[in-house]
């Protein structure tokens, strides 16, 4: 390149190449800038508008019971009841299922498919970082979901009420429970996701994969606990929303009657196993998938 | 201090295929072809170098860091780029290089910047808003050259970087390496099977062969003349070439082809062409060709135990 007749004398076009001499930010910055290059992905920030339907879609859906039973509560009082702390999550948990299936194999499946995997690993990160930063980012958009619809419906409870500060007074026992159910669920769904995710060629595969574990486990969840007998004590298991369910209870109290949970005959603190078995198992499956991506 | 050290670097996949077998090499800066046939080991030692890969005995030291313990030091200033396609379709040029600048530590604003420096420097311009995916072979190899680049690394790890690409962009692709070893200052390891496109921009080579180190060696110091003349003659040159020996020449015949040795045959300058002149008469052979030959990169390997799996 080189300055054309009709610019100004005295500017330089070509000024070669510059060194950097700034700082480096090293495995904590690479690890920051993945994740946040994940919380774009997963809410279709900076792609099309196509791709903001459905993570927007599911953030707006998720917040509604919340809005309405604010308002309801506003026009009307106390006398009707719809949404709880305890059953909130369960109430939206087919938006989880499909927020899942459609964004974490956004976040996964082409750096594996397009072989972009060794670019990430030939930088200063290890591989467990990169698993670990995409977890980050699918569990914190997946707050959106878990998290902050019932904080909407805390603040509304606490505000719509005429003595405020009585309410607060009220309610913020309830805001240990709200926060560790929010972030559990965050946590166990987005290790599943991924995992499930991490398998597959494809995105389309990957996110019917999601919704086939989902829908057929809450199928058949539902099925077994309505059936009596021995098998109403494995259907919680079969739906990893009612091992949530049971693990939420376990914690935090709460029987919901909806949740095959209730049915069953096991101790809560089975749950609590359960979970931990799913989220330690999606684990293992994704530290086995990354070990073996051959750079 | 040396650019890279191996001492008998040795890595057995599972499975039994040896890919370098006691590799004792070092290197100094520069670019540095590293040359062998595919399957001679040349990827997996770039990638024992980066520390992607654990060696299966013996140690590699890059800037005198140990790959088995200071990988992640030594991958903030390498920058690499593989042999295989390795971009996402669905983004820009800008994003994903931008993106890497990051995931090599660089902060948003510098990471921009730089993104912007390079992307120019290998030549992508209007282009690199749209999506990869709609690229041709010689611009991806741009985008996979420019995210190698993007973050100043002290040394370039290329693996076969002309593959896929035609004549012109060959032509293209080496004058950019010969201009970031030469303008840009930053040492070059260029992998490669093709001898004659590392021969027009590394200064140094290192051949590699089944994993063990053929020879290292300057370019230079393989193409000079080599003291051998190669006489060519309109017919089989056999006769010639017994004829040759017969005065106490180093001769051999290939075909039409006679090389003989002017070092052998006797003292004077000339000894050897007049002993060609006079025996060609003789026979009644026309000469279609006399001329000393020199070194070619070919020789590196024939001397080495001979292959000619190179082009």
């Amino acid at each position: 390149m080189t300055a054309s007749a009709e610019q100004p004398s005295g500017t330089i076009y070509d000024i070669g190449y510059r060194r950097y001499d700034g700082p480096r930010l090293g495995r904590r910055g690479a690890v920051g800038a993945i994740v946040g290059a994940g919380l774009r992905a997963v809410f279709g920030l900076g792609r099309s508008a196509r791709s903001k339907i459905l993570p927007w879609g599911g953030v707006g859906l998720a917040l509604a019971p919340a809005v309405i039973a604010v308002a309801i509560r506003v026009l009307v009082g106390d006398l009707v009841e719809l949404y709880s702390y305890e059953n909130y999550l369960w109430g939206i948990g087919a938006l989880f299922t499909i927020f899942i299936a459609a964004q974490a194999p956004e976040l996964v499946v082409n750096d594996m498919r397009h072989r972009v995997l060794p670019l990430y690993f030939s930088r200063p990160i290890r591989r467990v970082d990169y698993v670990l930063a995409k977890l980050t980012a699918l569990a914190a958009g997946l707050l959106a979901l878990t998290l902050l619809p019932v904080l909407v419906l805390f603040a509304g409870r606490v505000l719509a009420a005429e003595d405020v500060l009585g309410a607060l007074g009220d309610e913020i026992g309830a805001l240990p429970g709200i926060i560790g159910n929010g972030v559990i669920h965050a946590i166990a769904l987005a290790s599943l996701g991924l995992a499930i995710s991490a398998l597959a060629a494809r995105r389309a595969y990957a996110a019917g994969a999601v919704l086939g574990v989902f829908l057929i486990g809450g199928v058949v969840s539902a099925i077994f606990a309505e059936s009596g007998g021995g098998l109403v004590d494995v259907a919680p298991f079969l739906n990893p929303l009612a091992t949530l369910d049971g693990a939420r209870e376990w914690l935090f109290g709460g029987s919901i009657a909806e949740s095959p949970v209730a049915q069953s005959n096991l101790p809560l603190w089975t749950y609590g196993a359960g979970t931990a078995v799913l989220v330690l198992g999606s684990w293992a499956i994704l530290a086995l998938r990354y070990r073996r991506v051959t750079t | 201090m040396a650019l890279i050290s191996t001492r008998a670097l040795t890595k057995r996949y599972p499975g039994g295929v040896t890919a370098l077998d006691g590799l004792s090499v070092e290197i100094e800066p520069g670019v540095i072809g590293l040359v062998g046939a595919n399957g001679a080991g040349k990827s997996t030692l770039l990638k024992i170098l980066l520390g992607l890969l654990p060696a299966t005995t013996g140690e590699a030291h890059v800037f005198d860091l140990d790959t088995a313990t200071h990988g992640a030091r030594i991958r903030e200033l390498v920058g690499y780029m593989p042999e295989h396609d390795c971009l996402p379709p669905d983004v820009s040029a800008t994003e994903f290089v931008s993106h890497m600048a990051r995931v090599s530590g660089l902060p948003a604003g510098a990471a921009r910047e730089r993104t912007a420096d390079v992307l120019r420097h290998v030549g992508l311009y209007e282009e690199r808003y749209r999506p990869i995916g709609g690229y041709s072979t010689g611009m991806k190899q741009r985008v996979k050259l420019a995210q190698a680049l993007v973050h100043d690394p002290r040394v370039l790890f290329l693996d076969e970087p002309t593959n896929g690409l035609d004549p012109a962009g060959r032509d293209e692709m080496l004058a950019l390496i010969e201009r970031i070893g030469k303008e840009f200052g930053i040492a070059v390891i260029v992998a490669s099977h093709l001898l004659g496109e590392i021969e027009r921009v590394a200064g140094w080579l290192v051949a590699i062969d089944a994993g063990r180190l053929l020879r290292t060696a300057s370019v230079s110091s393989f193409t000079e003349r080599t003291g051998m003349l190669l006489v060519e003659t309109d017919e089989p040159a056999d006769a010639l070439a017994e004829r040759l020996v017969a005065r106490g020449i180093d001769a051999r015949a290939d075909g039409r082809i006679v090389v003989a040795d002017l070092a052998t045959g006797g003292d004077g300058e000339f000894t050897v062409y007049d002993a060609v002149r006079d025996e060609a008469v003789a026979l009644r052979l026309a000469l279609v060709r006399i001329e000393q030959r020199r070194h070619q990169l070919e020789d590196l390997f024939r001397a080495g135990g001979g292959n000619d799996r190179f082009g």
